[in-house]
């Protein structure tokens, strides 16, 4: 100890000494060290534990330390106040105090009083009873304090305070120390409140810990759930390539797709330059259409995109790496309403009742003057395909064919049949479902173009499943159930930016997978089809509103509809899951097990995260008009507006 | 505002035994439910430093410490407590360093100026009995040395 006490007095404290100035040598100190020494050595008390060495070495770094001014607390009540307010002592003078007033008495038994009231009578004090004379005697108490009992006769009751006087000094004295412990108990309080008031600091800062860590739990859940749709997805593609190394014969004639991207989960295969796009920015905008876009699809991300719009019967084929066109397919008559796009083939539905199939390997950049001039050649060809592949329900509009369409070499297949405008349409492998305006779904074969089977959707209004478990039918159901027998146009509530249209597609959206076909129509309902009978099984009933758009999966259906709502459905008992709310009518949804990404009327695309229930709108270079279309791939997605835009985004 | 403070003298007023041993309890209550209010930490802590065992001392200058760590507004107060402390522990460099500090900011504090000038008076009366020890030492040596001398002048 010594030597290194030296040693803070030849280095140390010649710093303290000079800010002090103490006035006193360095001489002087090396004498104190050598001056304490033996009283050290010699007093067993002074024995320097490692506390003490713990202590002293404490002192460089205590004197680093910023000592602000005190504030709060610390400036009202000292630390002294409150020890002396909140030490046992401080209530000594009131304890004297008590003392002072009290008077001697008689035995009265009151501490037995006070056991017997709180029912603590033992046998010994029931035994000290008897000793006491009565129970009258007990409560007279002013016979005690007084004059004894030998007058037999009662006297008046008297205080016990007339037999005590204090003196002036000592009530003074009293006063002062009420005072005193007045001002004690306003310490306290401050004190108190201040230990409260931090407290509820502590709470909240524990609230808040708390609230990130529930908040860390549901990303992690998340993350699970990626994981659990990228090893999906690898099983799939493990599946793929065993079986196209067992059958490297790959037959290429075959254009329909092997999967369908619908159902695809896990990640998609994306340029590595993808990662480094900011999310939730729309970084390519596609501004070539001239109206409303009306549907979209795409064959992967940075693939091919096929996208419509009103009043235009010739949909554009886009390259997506580098976003400039590269055709159009020509054919159809009317608005193109419906789009499926899976690799290279892509199915349309439009408002000529006509699907048509095509191979987009083979659409070529003939912008033949944007493809409105037309050689003779080429009408020709277009009247001699459209006779061969539907006479009848073209009949009329072969004949009033005044504007001429040009028929593309892309085109494989027309599916003719529906007598209204084809409004959506779902396909997977050979198979094909459209829903149209004529009220009726229909299934399709693709490899050879034929209608497979007609399922009525009013005699399905007409005749419901018997069993709707779960469902009420709701009393206020929309109109569309009444004017289904009719022509179907419904106003859709105004978007965002006070614009409204009439609505007119009967069937909103329709999917299937395997025997499960799943329909969203104008009567407001969402009904469950088994394909092998045509028959539906079940109705989900709950939208105010024509069901415009719907997606399901392994446990879920989720429909959007003109009524402002989503409704997740649970697959098993039929009722609703959930039910998100917006403020304006919802036009096309998607989903996977993390998130639902919607098109609610609104110029931002809307995003729930369905891990941690929070909402989100991607604005930043977004539309500049409601949103009315979106798909997207992983984390990748291409919407459509009103504003006549296709923008690409990086989720 | 100046800050008020009890004077050194105070510090020697020990406390009786139970009234420690309140303040004890109330401290090791609050530690077991992993509360310590900054006043209870004190009340034990003052209560120790003004204690005469050495030990006692020992742990309220430590607690002082931790109060002055963890209360950043408290820390000017501590600032004397713990001059106080070291002074009556008898470690007066670490007392002057503290309450040099404290006179810095506060240069009107009469508390702080007082134990100054105790600390001052101690460091003083030490240096007397160093210098009465080196002393003596030099004139026992001084004797034995000539009685070294007188004994090899006799021979």
């Amino acid at each position: 100890m010594t030597p290194r006490m030296m040693d803070h007095a030849a280095t140390v404290s010649e710093r303290s000494r000079s800010t002090l100035g103490l006035g006193s040598n360095s001489h002087v100190l090396d004498f104190a060290t050598l001056g304490r020494a033996p009283m050290r050595l010699g007093l067993a008390t002074r024995r320097i534990t490692s506390r003490d060495l713990q202590i002293v070495e404490a002192t460089e770094e205590l004197l680093q330390e910023d000592v602000p001014e005190p504030e709060g607390i610390a400036s009202n009540v000292s630390l002294l106040r409150g020890f002396n307010a909140t030490i046992p002592s401080a209530d000594k003078s009131r304890v004297r105090r008590r003392q002072t007033r009290n008077v001697d008495t008689q035995r009265l038994g009151l501490k037995k009083l006070g056991m017997s009231a709180r029912g603590m009578l033992t046998a010994e004090e029931e035994h000290e009873t008897e000793s006491v004379v009565s129970e009258e005697d007990v409560v007279v108490v002013g016979r005690a304090a007084g004059k004894g009992k030998g007058r037999g006769k009662r006297k008046g009751r008297q205080s016990l305070s007339a037999t005590k006087t204090f003196g002036k000094d000592e009530l003074l004295r009293q006063t002062r120390e009420i005072e005193r412990d007045k001002e004690n108990l306003h310490v306290r309080r401050a004190l108190i409140n201040n230990d409260i008031e931090e407290i509820t600091h502590k709470i909240e800062a524990l609230d808040a810990m708390r609230a990130k860590l529930e908040q860390d739990l549901l990303k992690l859940q998340e993350e699970e759930l990626e994981l659990d749709d990228e090893l999906e997805g690898v099983k799939e593609r493990l599946e793929l390539e065993d079986s196209s190394s067992r059958a490297p014969s790959n037959p290429a004639e075959v254009v329909h797709a092997l999967y369908s991207s619908r159902r695809r989960k896990g990640p998609a295969f994306l340029p590595s330059e993808h990662d480094d796009l900011p999310p939730g920015v729309a970084f390519m905008s596609l501004t070539e259409h001239k109206t409303p876009i009306t549907a979209l699809d795409f064959s992967e991300p940075y693939g091919t995109l096929v996208s419509a719009s009103q009043d235009d019967s010739q949909p554009r084929v886009w390259d997506l790496l580098t976003g400039e066109e590269i055709g159009r397919l020509r054919g159809h008559r009317g608005t193109v309403k419906c789009i499926q796009v899976e690799d290279h083939v892509c199915l349309t539905g439009s408002e000529d009742g006509t699907v048509r199939f095509w191979d987009l390997r083979r659409v070529d950049d003939d912008l033949g003057g944007e493809g409105e001039v037309l050689s003779l050649s080429e009408i020709a060809e277009e009247d001699e395909a459209v006779d061969e592949a539907a006479p009848k329900a073209n009949g009329i509009r072969s004949s009033v064919n005044a504007e001429v369409v040009e028929q593309d070499a892309a085109l494989v297949r027309v599916l003719e049949g529906h007598t209204k405008a084809v409004s959506a349409l779902y396909f997977e492998d050979e198979c094909l479902v459209t829903g149209a305006s004529d009220k009726t779904l229909r299934q399709w074969d693709l490899s050879t173009g034929q209608c497979v089977m007609t399922m009525d959707i009013l005699w399905a209004i007409s005749h419901p499943p018997t069993a709707v478990p779960g469902a009420v039918l709701p009393g206020h159901l929309f109109p569309g159930a009444a004017a289904a027998a009719g022509h179907f146009a419904v106003p859709t509530p105004p978007y965002a930016d006070g614009t409204w249209e009439m609505y007119e597609d009967f069937v909103g959206a329709v999917q299937f997978w395997g025997y499960a076909l799943v329909s969203g129509s104008g009567d407001s309902a969402v009904r469950m089809w088994d394909m092998r009978t045509g028959q539906p099984h079940r109705t989900l009933l709950g939208h105010t509103g024509p069901v415009t758009c719907l997606q399901f999966d392994e446990l879920h259906v989720v429909s959007g509809s003109l009524d402002k709502t989503i409704r997740i459905w649970d697959l098993r008992t039929g009722g609703i899951f959930e039910t998100l709310k917006y403020d304006h009518a919802v036009t096309a949804l998607q989903f996977d097990t993390r998130k639902i990404v919607a098109a609610a009327g609104e110029n931002g695309i809307k995003i729930y995260n369905r891990t941690s229930m929070q909402h989100s709108t991607l604005m930043t270079n977004g539309h500049t008009k409601p949103v009315e279309r979106l798909r997207y791939m992983d984390r990748y997605m291409v919407s459509g507006g009103r504003d006549s835009v296709v923008k690409v985004w990086a989720l | 505002m100046p800050t008020e403070l009890p004077y050194a003298a105070d510090a020697e007023v020990s406390l009786q035994y139970d009234e420690l041993e309140v303040l004890r309890l109330q401290y090791q209550k609050e530690l077991a439910q992993s509360h310590v209010t900054v006043q209870t930490k004190f009340n034990y802590a003052w209560g120790l430093v003004k204690s005469p065992l050495r030990e006692h001392q020992v742990e309220g200058v430590r607690l002082l410490q931790e109060i002055y760590r963890a209360e950043p507004t408290r820390r000017r107060e501590c600032l004397y407590y713990l001059g106080l402390g070291h002074y009556k522990m008898g470690n007066y460099e670490e007392a002057s360093r503290f309450n040099s500090l404290l006179l810095e900011k506060e240069p009107t504090n009469l508390q702080a100026q007082s134990l100054g000038h105790l600390i001052d008076e101690r460091v003083k009366r030490e240096g007397y009995i160093g210098m009465a020890l080196v002393g003596g030492a030099a004139a026992i040596g001084t004797l034995l040395l000539a009685g070294v001398i007188r004994r090899a002048t006799r021979k």
